[in-house]
């Protein structure tokens, strides 16, 4: 049986910064990373491979040239081999390009039996290119999936919706999205990162894939991004005795309907 | 397996294990370096400078790929009293083409990064994000090392894993820090950009400035130090444990009040602090070095090994901490049979002048740590060179007699010919 593990390379947003004043964001000293519940969805894969022998696991993303990266940092949590779709229009993706552009990655790759993602990615969390694969595959996809089990050709999974638990049966192939609480990523160990580096990885270019060219331009364009700056009240309060200024507080906040 | 046998493991991808991977992967041996932080540089808080020389020991012209900040053009000494501040300026030219050796400013993190990424060019495996947890040992030779559970095994492993060498004490060869062999090091860089930087320091866009700096501590004993480097400065202090334990403020409120100082502060105003950091920094020179710094299968490099020298107006250790590494390396070549190089790498120190340099300069923490260092001697040259500029329009008085006045308010003559002649004995 055939895992694939899906996974985005994002901008660590402990490096991205806020200008003050224009509130636009400077990413210039930004390094990257596999989105953090990506994380979770290798090492899910990776636990199910490490149950059943006859599991396994690949991984596969689309990211520009940087995200070359990435693929020792994934290979290292257990992964066999990287599929790498390398394509500086991963830039401008939004789900419907992420979404055409990995489908047609796994209809080349040809060996899926499950399919797994993050519920959203930590950068942009759209929620979108788990349900469009499954969509363009046309097979099943189950969302916020916290707990799974696999057997005979059918996956067990337990959703989380709200206070609710629903437990779901699906047959394979399907999509599975997966929210972080499923599991929590290894620290890779010694051999674990040297073993990366000797990991076959195999690179896609658009062009490679099966495509048309529309499928590749995005239909939503980001015109900006802008760093949310809440404005505050700046209240001071000044008169009278404590008691009557704590009062006024909490007055305030009442009105605000804080308390 | 085969494969997990490596020529040599490097614990620590800083600046001497970067060297020495480096050269060892040029000319083909099998090099692990392994790094506990997730990137190399990214657990290093050091602003300073480096040294070109040893980077042209390395590889010839590597320094001009290297992520550097300014190009060191003026040399400062500043001493500061309460409110005053006296700086010795030394303009070392702009011609910098043909003034080999230079030194540039620079920051740790993205350094050590470009450089354990050009020791991975050469071939050598760079494992990130691991903690080497012991050294294994086999018939009294030091045969690999373990990391969680995993063990790898070599034929030499090079501890470069710095001030707090783990790998040095459980080999055996070296004690936990005396207090008084280390300093506790405060550093914050501060962001402003480069045009404010070059106004204030009056230098070119990549011109720098280095700048010792004494006194401003409250009278606890130790010192400052400042770098420009492109968009940011280092600033920070260095100061003595037993100094600091005397006395009852922390070393937060005195790096404040430091930052603080009339003639400190223009010099950082407006700025935005990107990093503060702290760190342990060796500040006894050769007495600290151990008196072996190898055994059967193993030796050190680097802060490792205590290769620093504080000269009061020169701080020097990452240039060292390469030297070394290019010792190690070289030793590892030459070596016919791997016992013989820990003799060789001792040979490779004496031949590049570290051991010499270091022993010269041994006597200097002497000096740098008399007590009178951080305040009364700034206060007294501050209140002197002040004296000389003091018009009231009364009769002043005869310089010979006003400066001699000055320094018996500060110190007894006593003292300074004391203080004078430690000094003398420890050139």
């Amino acid at each position: 049986m055939d895992i694939v593990a899906c996974y985005k390379w994002v901008l660590d947003e402990q490096d991205i910064k806020i200008v003050p004043g224009s509130l636009l964001l400077d990413t210039s000293r930004a390094k990257g990373k596999i989105s953090d519940y990506d994380k979770n969805v290798i090492e899910e894969a990776v636990l199910q491979a490490e149950k059943d022998d006859t599991v396994t696991v690949t991984a596969l993303t689309f990211g520009n040239a940087k995200a070359k990266q990435s693929l020792k940092d994934a290979l290292s949590r257990g992964p066999v081999k990287g599929y790498w779709v390398n394509d500086a229009a991963a830039d401008i993706a939004d789900g419907f390009v992420t979404a055409n552009v990995l489908t047609a990655a796994l209809k080349k790759i040809g060996a899926y039996d499950l399919i797994l993602f993050g519920e959203g990615s930590s950068d942009a969390y759209g929620q979108q290119v788990g349900p469009r694969v499954a969509a363009l595959l046309g097979i099943p996809v189950v969302t916020f999936v916290t707990k799974l089990e696999i057997s005979e050709g059918k996956v067990m999974a337990a959703r989380k919706i709200g206070d609710c638990t629903e437990d779901v049966t699906v047959n394979l192939p399907a999509v599975i999205t997966l929210l972080p609480e499923v599991c929590k990523p290894r620290i890779p160990g010694l051999k674990q990162v040297l073993g990366a580096s000797k990991k076959p990885v195999q690179e896609f270019k658009l062009a490679d894939l099966d495509l048309v060219a529309e499928n590749t331009l995005p239909k939503n364009k980001i015109k900006s991004i802008q760093g949310y700056a809440m404005d505050r009240k700046n209240e001071i309060y000044t008169d009278g005795t404590v008691d009557e200024k704590v009062n006024t507080l909490i007055a305030s906040l009442t009105k605000e309907g804080l308390l | 397996m085969e494969d997990e046998k490596f020529d040599v493991i490097i614990v620590g991808a800083g600046p001497a294990g970067s060297a020495c991977a480096y050269i060892l992967a040029r000319e083909g041996k099998s090099v692990l370096m392994i790094e506990r932080g997730d990137t190399a540089g990214s657990k290093n808080v050091t602003g300073g400078r480096l040294y070109t020389y040893a980077l042209e020991l390395v590889e010839s012209n590597l320094y001009k790929e290297a992520i550097l900040e300014r190009a060191v053009v003026r040399e400062q000494i500043m001493m500061l009293s309460d409110k005053t501040g006296l700086t010795i300026d030394y303009f070392a030219g702009t011609n910098m083409e043909e003034r080999m050796p230079q030194s540039y400013t620079i920051l740790r993190a993205p350094f050590d990064e470009w450089f354990a990424g050009k020791a991975e060019e050469q071939g050598a495996m760079i494992a990130a994000g691991i903690l080497v947890d012991e050294l294994i040992e086999k018939d009294g030779k030091i045969v690999g090392v373990k990391a969680g559970g995993d063990e790898m095994y070599a034929d030499l492993v090079i501890a470069a894993d710095g001030v707090n060498s783990s790998m040095a004490r459980q080999a055996g060869l070296k004690k936990e820090w005396n207090g008084h062999e280390v300093g506790i090091g405060v550093k914050e860089v501060i962001e402003l950009d480069p045009e404010t930087i070059q106004q204030r320091f009056n230098i070119g866009p990549d011109e720098g400035v280095a700048r010792a700096i004494l006194g401003g501590t409250d009278s606890v004993m130790g010192g400052g130090c400042l770098y420009t480097n492109k968009d940011t400065i280092s600033l920070g202090v260095v100061l003595s444990p037993a100094s600091l334990a005397a006395q009852k403020r922390s070393i937060a409120d005195i790096y404040q009040d430091f930052k603080m100082h009339p003639a400190i502060y223009p010099l950082i105003k407006d700025g935005t602090t990107v990093e503060y950091s702290a760190h342990l920094v060796p500040e006894n020179g050769w007495n600290s070095v151990p008196k072996k710094l190898y055994r059967d299968g193993f030796l050190m490099v680097g802060d490792a090994a205590g290769f620093v020298i504080n000269t009061g107006t020169m701080i020097r250790g990452i240039d060292l901490a390469i030297v070394s590494g290019v010792a190690a390396a070289r030793a590892v070549l030459k070596a016919a049979a791997p016992a013989d190089v820990g003799q060789l790498y001792m040979k490779e120190l004496n031949e590049l002048q570290l051991i010499s340099t270091m022993q010269l300069f041994a006597g200097w923490p002497q000096i740098t740590g008399l007590p009178r260092m951080s305040s009364v001697y700034p206060d007294l040259a501050n209140e002197m060179i002040g004296s000389l500029f003091y018009v009231d329009g009364k009769l002043p008085k005869r310089m010979d007699k006003s400066m001699l006045q000055i320094l018996r308010k500060h110190v007894g003559i006593g003292q300074v010919l004391a203080d004078a002649w430690k000094g003398f004995k420890a050139l």
